[in-house]
């Protein structure tokens, strides 16, 4: 609905970029139950965009619209001008979209390495002839693979790396996180959908959380869109917020309007909000 | 036509057996997800059990029992046989499914083969690897519709099949016990969440759905005359694309499925050889086979069934 | 120099003694068993006045050759094992539990083999076997456990330790060697005074006890050296190995309780050295040069009635392949597949048909049937890709089923295939098969269906390249794939996996090496028909991979020569016996036909096979030789030493369901 290219500033005063994802007036049903209903929402290149709403609003039904575990019932979703609509999950991801889950989907029976390696599952080429016969070009390929996989385990610091070889299921809930987003990096996303990625997180672990989201982006040229219950991370790391409600979008603005803005804490709470402290853009040291 | 209204009579009678059979797995793939590879080996300890009950009487091939004796020894015979075979099937599901009831989807489907194996060779111990036969004890009459013939056989096969499903359908709906089994298919843990003894419902299931095999096994040795210890597996598959054709864990769809295979074996003899090679007859398993996988494909819910969200 | 040898020979400390008569023991009794009880000296006999005065022997020159090289492999690797297990040993296991432990694995099943023959003898170990787990099992529970394994444990060497595991190996090795001259001089000795020894092999007994020490000292050196690269090396030196950008002792403090122990497994010294991978390379040598040299062997080991037992075991090969293939399917990708016997079907007829006349009288190309035979090799490789497209084709609509759906409406195709075949006779001459298929033809090599040894080593190479291709399959791409669907599909396809893609492989792969066994089978049996395949055959496949262990391959072969045995040979003996007054088995079958008439052991067949497969699934569901996979998986308790928030969902709960409710 805005313009392509049309300078938008964020919260920070940065001026961001072309647009990366656009939804136009996406519904999906399932039955007689309408989940998500004309939902219209514009992310920019380099954003870092949260979505939240009460629980049932269909915040995780827009990620699985958007990439490729349902199809929109109306509606287009088209990332940088190119339509997603009818594409399978893993055709979304080459075009460049990965994502987490809110209940992490590790492989929990394999290692940390061997994760992130069928993370890198689109960036290898080899064929089953050449694995067979390990043709010279596919033992180097492997190699590459695996050293790209410490690679992307080392953005988090050395501790993911020296536990490689343990199996996922093992790692605290912290650490299963992020092997998770270490896997979704692999296939060298454009956009990377994060499903609460701070839940079941006590404080220390979401402020090293919101750290990595922004390294994300500023690190690495990501754009994130983000579901988060958090408001504390919402509101201090989100360059804009987008609101639903019972399938629709309520609200979408720049974090500060969101707090104040009247639907949105009726619907989240019935009542007027009390005063919540957003976390601090560069935390103090402690 | 009189050939098309003689298959006809035939499927009908046929696929009321196949439905009783389907009930039974339709019930227990509705309750716990599990095909139940043994059942249709339970539905032929039934039928040598009624010829084992038969036998205690001295009621063998040639005899000719008349009038009260006559009714006398069918019922015996016919609730022994679904007595014997409902407690079977809740023994099966005590040793060999319940232990499995939380492990991964293959490893109680590898049982209920390994049970099935089971059977089939206990079958074979008991009554030998050839064609057994049945008691012919109820007088047989033919009657003619014009140029084609119902045997009072036919007839008897198919009400007694019709009772006991409208007996299972008013069970299910009208009874406490009913509702219950319907929760527990919906939704297991809500059900238990209610006070339900999910175990004991499950058991109840396994109880009616090989009580109806049982009695399966009875009236199809009375149509035909004779049973098998290898009969199990090939009607239990049969009946389960039956069970998958109306729906799987709808009850009318499994008597419809049943009523509907039963046809289509009927009408598939009737195949010329200029379509398929010696015509239809011999193929009726690969076409039976080739239905249900034609179902499965392009529609899972079966015809009765709800149409579930596409669910990757 | 000689300071050195004797240093590290004679002059032995306390500890590095006991190791010795340990595993001294434990070694020696079933060599000497070997060699004397069973045929070994008669083999080195033998082969050595054979080859001295060959008009004389009974045994042709190359025959005699292969037995003599199979004696060497066969000595020296056991010399070297001494020496690796004696170096990699922690001392914390009591000698009196490996001395049971060999002597339940090891003396028992040998002594059974020699008297039953092979395979009756090792389904008796087998059961003796699984008596001594439940035993064992009972004794552990009544007992408090031993600690886990910790880092600290695994002892990371320094050279000081290295130098003494290494003269621990020589000592080892040289001892070894040592008394076991000694009593095969003594055992000659007697042989030759009460004259059953020819005086001519007396100058070999002289040489044998030279040169034994001076073998055993070398081979322990190199059992020593194997197990000192698997030593764990500290980093005094800054020397510390580099795995994956991070040294490994680092490595293994991060590690979990579980995941240490299968580390554990392969690290020097460790406390089962036994079952350690390196012992486990030592165990492949042995297993190789017996397979390989066998038909040389079996008339020394089993006496007359070799043709036979090649000709078994020639079958038994093809369920190998069988096993294997359905393994891709089931185990890696984890598609039940209950119609696997289909591709078979479709692999036998395919030669059958090309490899026999009804190639001329469906094409009226007659091709001399020398050039036949001659095709058979590249019409294995297109009978194998024929079997691949159907694969795809009968898989294709499984793709969006289910997991018990699939399996039925694979065992619908399983159905179908052979009723097609059976129809269809105007190709496939329908009820009466076909006949005078062509075996293979190889320069040199008189080969037909009488012929048992070269399809005996053909189905080797057969299952050498099929174990290759597996496990080439398992660690690429494609196999990380395909654990991944069977993991979590939503996962695998979020994260790029191509799900339709990987599937269909799946089932072109496995449908691929079914039709390799066909044609195979169609070559050995000369003829193909309709009522050789049948949905029992695809439930005895999918047992063979079950009982053996999902998802490995060792367990998946083991799997399918028990099944194998079980099926046409174990059933069938056991008749032969209950016939025969004079077996134990007589009286329990007369016991028995008073109960049940018309009980024949061939006749339970099926009830054994049921009995087995819910055993299995209720107790074992893992296999008998388990992938260390999916022993987790199957056993997975709450993970340990791992941090659990109290917002952790419980494992295994992840369904779109959880996507949709929780927003």
């Amino acid at each position: 609905m805005s313009a392509n290219s049309q300078e938008v500033q964020d919260s920070a005063g940065r001026e961001t970029g072309d647009v990366m994802l656009e939804l136009s007036e996406v519904s999906k049903r399932f039955g007689g139950l309408a989940a998500v209903q004309d939902v219209n929402l514009v992310i920019r290149k380099g954003e870092i965009i949260s979505v939240i709403g009460p629980n049932g609003a269909g915040k995780t039904t827009v990620f699985n619209l958007i990439t490729g575990i349902y199809h929109p019932t109306t509606g287009d979703i088209r990332l940088q001008g190119r339509s997603l609509v009818g594409l399978s999950p893993d055709r979304v991801l080459v075009h460049g979209i990965a994502r987490t889950f809110q209940n992490i989907r590790l492989f929990n029976n394999m290692t940390v390495m061997e994760n992130v390696l069928v993370g890198l599952h689109t960036q290898l080429k080899a064929s089953v002839l050449g694995s067979l016969f390990r043709v010279p070009g596919v033992v180097h390929e492997e190699k590459a693979a695996r050293e790209r996989a410490i690679e992307l385990l080392g953005f988090f610091g050395p501790a993911l790396v020296e536990r490689q070889e343990e199996y996922a299921i093992n790692l605290s809930y912290a650490e299963r996180r992020r092997v998770e987003i270490a896997r979704a990096l692999a296939a060298k996303p454009k956009l990377l959908l994060l499903d609460e990625p701070t839940a079941g997180m006590n404080e220390a672990e979401t402020l090293e959380a919101v750290k990595y989201i922004r390294r994300l982006r500023d690190e690495l040229g990501l754009t994130i869109l983000l579901i988060e219950h958090k408001l504390t991370v919402t509101m201090g790391i989100s360059d804009r917020i987008a609101v639903l409600d019972y399938g629709r979008k309520i609200a979408e603005g720049l974090p500060e309007a969101i707090r104040r803005d009247e639907r949105v804490i009726a619907a989240y709470l019935g009542k007027p909000s009390t005063k919540e402290q957003p976390a601090d853009a560069t935390p103090e040291p402690e | 036509m009189t050939l098309l209204l003689q298959e006809l009579v035939v499927g009908l009678s046929t696929g009321a057996i196949y439905a009783l059979i389907a009930l039974g797995y339709t019930m227990v793939y509705g309750i716990i997800e599990l095909i139940n590879f043994a059942h249709g080996d339970v539905f032929m300890i039934g039928s040598l059990i009624s010829i084992a009950i038969f036998g205690v009487f001295g009621i063998n091939a040639a005899s000719q029992p008349q009038g009260l004796a006559l009714v006398g020894l069918m019922l015996v015979a016919c609730l022994g046989s679904m007595l014997f075979c409902a407690l079977l099937g809740v023994v099966i599901e005590r040793i060999a499914y319940r232990p499995l009831r939380n492990a991964p989807r293959l490893a109680p489907l590898i049982t209920a083969i390994g049970v099935s194996l089971i059977l089939e060779d206990i079958g074979k111990l008991w009554k030998g690897v050839s064609n057994v036969s049945f008691p012919q004890i109820f007088p047989s009459t033919t009657y003619y519709i014009g140029d084609v013939s119902i045997s009072s056989v036919n007839i008897l096969v198919f009400v007694v099949a019709v009772v006991l499903m409208i007996a299972l359908q008013l069970f299910v709906s009208r009874t406490r016990t009913g509702r219950a089994m319907r929760a527990v298919a919906q939704d297991r843990e809500a059900a238990a969440l209610m006070g339900v003894n999910v175990d004991r419902i499950i058991s109840i299931t396994f109880f009616i759905g090989s009580g109806l095999a049982g009695a399966a096994g009875f009236i199809y040795g009375l149509q035909y005359g004779s049973t098998i210890f290898s009969i199990g597996l090939y009607l239990g598959l049969i009946a389960f694309t039956a069970a998958v054709l109306g729906g799987i864990g709808n009850l009318v769809g499994a008597m419809l499925g049943g009523i509907l295979i039963g046809l289509i074996e009927a009408f598939a003899t009737l195949i010329p050889s200029s379509i398929l090679p010696h015509g239809g007859a011999p193929w009726h398993d690969a076409i039976i086979f080739a239905v249900l996988i034609l179902i499965l494909v392009f529609r899972p819910s079966g015809l009765l069934g709800q149409q579930t969200p596409e669910k990757v | 120099m000689s300071m050195q040898i004797s240093s590290r020979i004679l002059r032995l400390p306390g500890d590095t003694r006991q190791l010795l008569v340990k595993w001294g023991v434990a070694l020696l009794v079933p060599i000497v068993m070997f060699t004397f009880a069973w045929s070994g000296e008669t083999i080195v006999n033998q082969v050595i006045l054979g080859l001295l005065s060959p008009a004389s022997s009974n045994y042709d020159t190359p025959s005699l050759i292969q037995a003599a090289i199979f004696i060497l492999v066969l000595y020296a690797t056991v010399l070297a094992l001494s020496g690796y297990l004696v170096a990699a040993d922690s001392g914390r296991r009591k000698t009196l539990s490996l001395w049971l432990d060999i002597l339940v694995f090891v003396i028992v099943p040998l002594f059974l083999v020699i008297t039953n023959g092979l395979i009756l003898g090792m389904a008796f170990a087998a059961i003796i076997w699984v008596l001594f787990f439940v035993v064992r099992n009972r004794v552990f529970h009544a007992k408090p456990s031993a600690a886990p394994t910790s880092v600290e444990s695994l002892m990371l060497s320094d050279v000081e330790q290295k130098s003494l595991l290494m003269s621990r190996a020589i000592a080892a090795g040289f001892w070894f060697a040592t008394v076991f001259a000694v009593i095969s001089l003594v055992v000659d000795l007697i042989f030759f005074f009460t004259g059953q020894l020819p005086p001519v092999l007396l100058i070999w007994v002289v040489v044998r006890t030279l040169l034994l020490p001076v073998a055993g000292y070398f081979l322990g050196r190199l059992g020593g050296l194997i197990a000192l690269r698997r030593v764990i090396s500290n980093q005094q030196n800054g020397n510390s190995e580099e795995v994956g950008g991070v040294d490994k002792e680092k490595q293994l403090q991060v590690l979990s309780t579980t995941r240490l122990a299968e580390e554990a497994r392969d690290i020097v010294p460790n406390d089962l050295p036994l079952r350690s991978r390196g012992a486990q390379r030592f165990y492949l040598i042995l297993l190789a040069a017996f397979v390989l040299f066998y038909p040389v062997l079996d008339p020394f080991l089993f006496g007359s009635g070799t043709a036979g037992r090649l000709s078994g075991y020639g079958d038994a090969g093809y369920y190998v392949i069988l096993a294997l293939g359905l393994n891709i399917v089931v185990g890696f990708a984890g598609l039940l597949d209950l119609g696997y016997v289909a591709f078979f079907a479709i692999g036998s007829y395919v030669w059958g048909i090309f490899g026999s006349n009804q190639f001329n009288i469906l094409t009226g190309i007659a091709i001399n049937p020398q050039v036949l035979s001659a095709l058979f090799w590249p019409m294995v490789i297109v009978t194998a890709m024929i079997a691949a497209l159907f694969g795809v084709l009968l898989g294709a609509p499984t793709l969006r089923l289910r997991g018990d759906y699939l399996a039925i409406v694979t065992l619908g195709f399983g159905e179908i295939v052979p009723i097609v075949f059976l129809e269809l006779d105007k190709y496939t001459n329908g009820a009466n098969g076909i006949v005078g298929v062509r075996s293979p033809a190889f320069p040199g090599v008189e080969w037909s269906t009488f012929t048992p040894v070269p399809f005996y080593y053909l189905i080797l190479v057969l299952i050498a390249l099929v174990i290759f291709a597996n496990i080439r399959l398992r660690d690429s791409r494609l196999g990380r794939a395909w654990v991944a669907i069977r993991e979590d599909e939503i996962a695998a396809a979020s994260s790029g996996v191509n799900l339709v893609q990987t599937k269909l492989f799946a089932f072109a792969s496995g449908a691929f090496f079914a039709g390799v066994a066909g044609a195979y089978h169609a070559a050995k049996l000369g003829g193909v028909s309709p009522d050789l395949f049948s949905f029992g055959d695809s439930v005895i496949y999918l047992a063979m991979v079950v009982i053996g262990g999902i998802g490995s391959i060792p367990g998946v072969i083991v799997g399918a020569l028990v099944v194998y045995s079980i099926n046409e040979f174990i059933l069938a003996q056991l008749d032969t016996l209950a016939v025969d007054p004079s077996s134990i088995i007589h009286p329990i079958y007369n016991a028995i036909v008073q109960v049940v008439p018309g009980f024949t052991f061939g006749n339970i067949r099926n009830l054994v096979f049921g009995i087995v497969l819910v055993t299995v699934m209720i107790f074992r569901p893992e296999g008998l030789i388990p992938s260390a996979r999916r022993r987790r998986e199957l056993h997975h308790t709450a993970a340990d030493g791992a941090e659990m928030g109290s917002l952790d969902p419980p494992s295994g709960s992840s369904d779109m369901e959880a996507e949709m409710h929780v927003e």
